[in-house]
């Protein structure tokens, strides 16, 4: 038998893991729900994001097919379809097909949704791939019906050969349901707020008849570009040609600022589920250690010992990661699955939700990559310098003390970041998210000197107490173990994160909000056409003439305005009537002199630009600024460089005048009522409802309703930050919560002692709740101190970099609820067992 | 055959901003079969021996050898080879695994030699039921008491078949019947397997059972006479 060194075998890996399984349940089981947590918050997020573009892009190959190029309308009016046959003619192209896209409202018996219609011909099975040839195989099958995706259907109680209504252009049509698109059928649609109908279908909805908003093009091998420079000469500058898939870079821009918040989430999260995980394993720090120095003492190799820790650290990382996988993608699918309906004005939005393997496994590698980090602390006593022994020498509890040096450099590093953070801040807006993470790991660095500092003030505030309990909590509370700073870190990372992205959440929708009150002020009532708060789908004029004899109003005016795309933006343009009391929104104005500004707009040739958009480009006060119209190419001047009063792309506010002249067309946008005096705003609203006439598609509200409608939308954009800011707060303090019960049940022994020497039970209770309601609120109050700051610099960023209206204000109230909520939460869930574990029989002391 | 011999050994420790001598210039040997008590009360650098003939410390001055191989200045690949080879130890704390049987515990040795689970169950039930553990193989250790803890920790020292026996207040938790116990199965092991044995004690009771008795303080031997010291304290290890 071969006497030399070898390595483990496998089975004695898990032998020896087994074992430590079956002596320290609890512990492994806490260190694994730790990772599981901060995994599943991770990819809930990630896969949220990832869910929201990667089924758009499925979406958007599943319209486009193999086209490579398309020729876009730049205006919802679109182009005569009469294009199509040009293109179709051009010798190089093997498909042209038309589509027709604008946003309808679909109504049933259940309620209404608004999707963005889609008219295809059977010619898009010409695309080829499954989906176009479903799609257009399927539009025979509509036979002048409707097709709903399953989720619209449900929402709207429509069923398969049911009628619904579609509102749209101003007008009300009803229509039959030629099929409900499942997964099983049309798998990119069956989850978006899209439906499909024949493009002669659309066009009779839309009232667009001979018009259509796309050309999907399939150029023959080898001569896209050859193709393209024959539709740009075809469009004569008033059409856009672009690839079939840039409207992923649209939206990919349009969304960053949401990706960029939740991914500073997702760091926080990992980072929280570390801790977690760190502070169940040390836990059990001494009793490894001394396994370890016994292993040692045996004759193990310090390699083995290393495999050793490896292999349990990766066992327990794995199985916990692949829990927090399947947790994630429950969260995706439930909490944080929606579509943002602020985004389905302007993008064929999907959200269906499938398993991204990729993200599945980077979560996975995160959460083993966590685990074994964790679980690193007695590699240290692998020392060659250290004694094998001196572990059994070793004194101290569980968990190890910090020395004061430790805790100063720790106190220096946090201050350090906090400084370097504004530094680069200053220097690099666009760094504030990288900020953002070093700011949550600065919390963590700043809650040892905290509870050192806690520890030397509580005994002197504390010495002239009798309080049994309070004396109890103050020894305690002077003990600080690496244990305790990690569950006062994860508080302090939890409460970070909410003060900071909610608050500059809670920001963004001030922003938002005063600017929608103050863009729907302009008049006593809006008109429009429904399908979504930014008023870019149009309806005919003609209703006007029966609105001015409407007695209760008193003036009428056309606003008008759409989306045009240049470069990676997808801008909402924003035409005002000159005799608007204002051309924009006062407090969104950034650059430039308000007064001069409308003048010059009023004027004509002259635009209000958000400022962004204005940087990308170069665009300061009075530049030229060109625009891609229907009509050609557009000069302005830019009056005021402005926030992008919250349409992430941006925006551009000129007069409508300088609108119709480059747009052309005579459709309003929506109509701006000012009502006579002493008419209020609902009875002036029943009126023009009534001589709208009950077949109207249009929309009537006040000022205030269309306000609202306008703040609904945007927080329900925001939804999925504050769902993920909540669920981080819960989650924290319930694991806190679990893991100070676990530490607190540990301490039965010295309770008992305590209760020998006279301590009552109730006594050693509120002592038990003292101390972890401090050592909670430590940790809360740093969260929250350094929360503060992040959502300065978050607010900044959110007004500097990406140009949202976001003016800072220390939210209080919410940092008071968010460390209210924490401790309340901990602090009722370690009630029991500290109540359990101060009823422990004093004779326990006295056992072995 | 084997020996143990240190020669002219020092070992110094800081303690409290002084150095403090826990080993001052010992010289002993043990030879094959021997079973030695070194005896002495707490703080007499008894343990401190024991570690620098386990390999697991380095002496300051003069030369720890083993069977011929000087073990100062082993890497620590190669000090843990010798415990794994060569060193059956025995703690006084037992520190067994408290999720394995009595037979997991003994065998974990036996693994990294080379033996399969299975196969280190074999080797390993044998020297359980010598220890009269035979009945209680699956036993895990809050089922057992404390000398039969003994008796596991025993047999883990003696399943990979050491060339040197080390123990460390082995009887320390025991009462006197399993104090004679324990010190004549170590005693006769040593004198079967012609191994050299190191026992390191302060009960006065085990003298009995050893083949010779070296007394030291204060970190200096006293050239192998037993000598009477006044009633101990039984406090922790130094």
């Amino acid at each position: 038998m071969n006497r030399a060194l070898l390595g483990l075998s496998p089975s004695m890996l898990v032998f020896l893991y087994r074992r430590r399984l079956r002596a320290h349940p609890v512990q492994e089981l806490l260190a694994g729900a730790g990772i599981a947590v901060g995994v599943a918050l991770v990819f809930g997020v990630l896969l949220a994001n990832a869910g929201l573009t990667g089924s758009t892009e499925r979406l958007v190959r599943a319209l486009s097919g193999s086209a490579r190029l398309t020729l876009l309308a730049r205006s919802p009016a679109g182009f005569s379809e009469r294009l199509t046959d040009k293109v179709r003619a051009l010798p190089d192209v093997r498909v042209a097909t038309s589509v027709l896209r604008e946003n309808v409202t679909v109504e049933g018996p259940a309620g209404r949704q608004p999707v963005q219609l889609i008219g295809v011909s059977p010619s898009l099975s010409s695309l080829g791939g499954i989906s176009q040839q479903e799609l257009g195989n399927g539009a025979l099958l509509l036979s002048g019906g409707l097709g709903l995706p399953g989720g619209v259907a449900e929402t709207i109680g429509a069923r398969r050969g049911g009628r619904v209504s579609v509102v749209g252009n101003g007008a009300r049509h009803s229509l039959r349901v030629g099929a409900v698109i499942t997964s099983e059928s049309v798998k990119a649609l069956a989850g978006s707020p899209v439906a499909v109908a024949l493009l002669r279908v659309a066009q009779r909805l839309t009232g667009r008849h001979g018009r259509v908003t796309q050309t999907l093009v399939v150029p023959a091998r080898g001569r896209t570009t050859q193709v393209a420079g024959e539709l740009r000469a075809l469009a004569h500058g008033r059409l856009d040609v672009e690839t079939a898939g840039h409207e992923l870079q649209l939206l990919s821009q349009a969304t960053t600022p949401n990706r960029q918040s939740t991914s500073l989430f997702s760091a926080i999260s990992i980072m929280v589920g570390f801790l977690l995980a760190l502070n169940a394993m040390l836990l059990t720090v001494p009793e490894r250690r001394r396994f370890i120095a016994e292993l040692r003492m045996q004759g193990y190799d310090p390699r083995q010992i290393l495999l050793m820790l490896a292999f349990q650290a990766v066992a327990l990382g794995l199985v916990a990661s692949v829990l927090g996988v399947v947790l994630g993608d429950v969260l995706a699918r439930t909490l944080y699955h929606q579509v943002p309906s602020y985004l389905a004005v302007a993008f064929p939005i999907a959200a269906e939700q499938s398993l991204s393997v990729s993200l599945a496994l980077l979560a996975i590698a995160c959460g083993v990559l966590a685990t074994v980090l964790a679980s690193l602390s007695p590699v240290f006593d692998l020392r060659p310098s250290l004694p094998a022994d001196a572990v059994f020498r070793d004194a101290g509890p569980a968990g190890g003390l910090l020395t004061s040096a430790a805790m100063r450099w720790c106190g220096l590093a946090g201050l350090a970041t906090i400084a370097l953070v504004g530094g680069l801040v200053a220097v690099a807006p666009a760094a504030t998210i990288f900020g953002g993470v070093a700011l949550a790991l600065a919390s963590v660095l700043l809650v040892p000197p905290m509870l050192a500092a806690l520890a030397s003030w509580f005994p002197r505030l504390s010495a002239g107490s009798r309080s049994g309990a309070v004396i109890l909590a103050a020894s305690e509370l002077r003990a600080i173990s690496t244990r305790s700073v990690a569950l006062g870190a994860i508080v302090a990372l939890a409460v970070y994160g909410s003060v900071a992205i909610g608050g500059a959440r809670d920001d963004l929708l001030n922003g938002i909000e005063t600017a929608t009150a103050q863009y729907h002020s302009t008049a006593g009532l809006w008109v429009a056409d429904g399908s979504n708060v930014f008023n870019t789908d149009g309806f005919p004029v003609a209703v006007t003439k029966r609105l001015r004899r409407v007695p209760a109003v008193s003036s009428l005016r056309v606003y008008r305005g759409g989306l045009i795309d240049i470069g990676p933006r997808r801008l909402w343009v924003r035409a005002r009537p000159i005799d608007d009391p204002t051309m924009f929104e006062p407090s969104q104005l950034i650059n430039g002199d308000f007064k001069r500004a409308q003048a010059l707009i009023r004027h004509g040739g002259w635009a209000a630009v958000s400022s962004g958009f204005a940087r990308e480009h170069g665009l300061t006060l009075g530049s030229r600024l060109v625009l891609p119209t229907p009509s050609g190419l557009a000069s302005l001047r830019v009056a005021a460089l402005t926030t992008n009063s919250g349409w992430p792309a941006g925006t551009v506010t000129l007069s409508a005048p300088d609108y119709s002249r480059w747009w052309g067309g005579a459709e309003a946008m929506a109509l701006e009522l000012d009502l006579r005096s002493g008419v209020a705003p609902a009875a002036g609203a029943r009126a023009v409802r009534a001589a709208l006439g009950p077949g109207t598609g249009l929309l009537v509200q006040t000022t205030a309703q269309s306000a609202a409608r306008a703040d609904a939308s945007a927080r329900e954009g925001l939804r999925t930050l504050s769902d993920i800011s909540t669920m981080l707060l819960i989650a924290a303090a319930l694991a806190v919560a679990a893991a100070l019960s676990t530490t607190v049940w540990q301490r039965r022994a010295r309770l008992a002692s305590l209760k020998i020497q006279g301590y009552q039970a109730g006594q050693l209770w509120v002592g038990l709740l003292l101390e972890s309601v401090v050592m909670i609120a430590v940790g809360s109050l740093v969260g929250a101190a350094v929360g503060v700051y992040g959502h300065a610099l978050a607010a900044h960023w959110l007004t500097i970099t990406t140009g949202f209206p976001a003016p800072f204000s220390i939210g209080g109230v919410h940092v008071f609820l968010t460390f209210a909520l924490v401790t309340a939460i901990a602090t009722v869930v370690i009630s029991l067992p500290g109540m359990a574990a101060a009823r422990v029989p004093p004779r326990m002391s006295l056992q072995e | 055959m084997s020996a143990l011999r240190l020669r002219e050994v020092v070992k110094h420790y800081p303690s409290g901003g002084e150095t403090v001598r826990a080993v001052d210039s010992v010289s002993l040997q043990i030879g094959p079969g021997e079973l030695v008590a070194l005896y002495g009360p707490s703080g007499s650098g008894k343990t401190t021996l024991l570690l620098l003939a386990a390999g697991l410390m380095d002496p300051d001055a003069g030369e720890v050898s083993f069977d011929g191989r000087d073990l100062g200045g082993m890497s620590a690949r190669e000090s843990a080879a010798y415990r794994l080879n060569d060193v059956g130890f025995v703690f006084q704390s037992f520190h067994l695994m408290p999720g394995a049987s009595a037979l997991d515990n003994a065998l974990i040795k036996l693994p990294v030699c080379g033996y399969t689970l299975r196969e280190a169950r074999v080797k390993t039930e044998p020297w359980l039921t010598r220890v009269g553990l035979g009945e209680r193989l699956d036993h895990r250790p809050h089922q057992l008491s404390m000398g039969e803890r003994q008796r596991v920790a025993i047999a883990r020292a003696l399943v990979g078949e050491p060339r040197l026996l080390l123990a460390d207040e082995p009887t320390g938790n025991l009462d006197s019947a399993r104090t004679r116990e324990t010190i004549a199965l170590l005693r006769d092991v040593c004198h079967e397997r012609e191994i050299p044995g190191l026992l390191v004690t302060h009960d006065s009771e085990a003298m009995s059972y050893v083949d010779r008795t070296l007394t030291l303080r204060d970190g200096r031997l006293l050239d192998g006479v037993y000598e009477e010291l006044p009633e101990l304290s039984t406090s922790a290890r130094p």
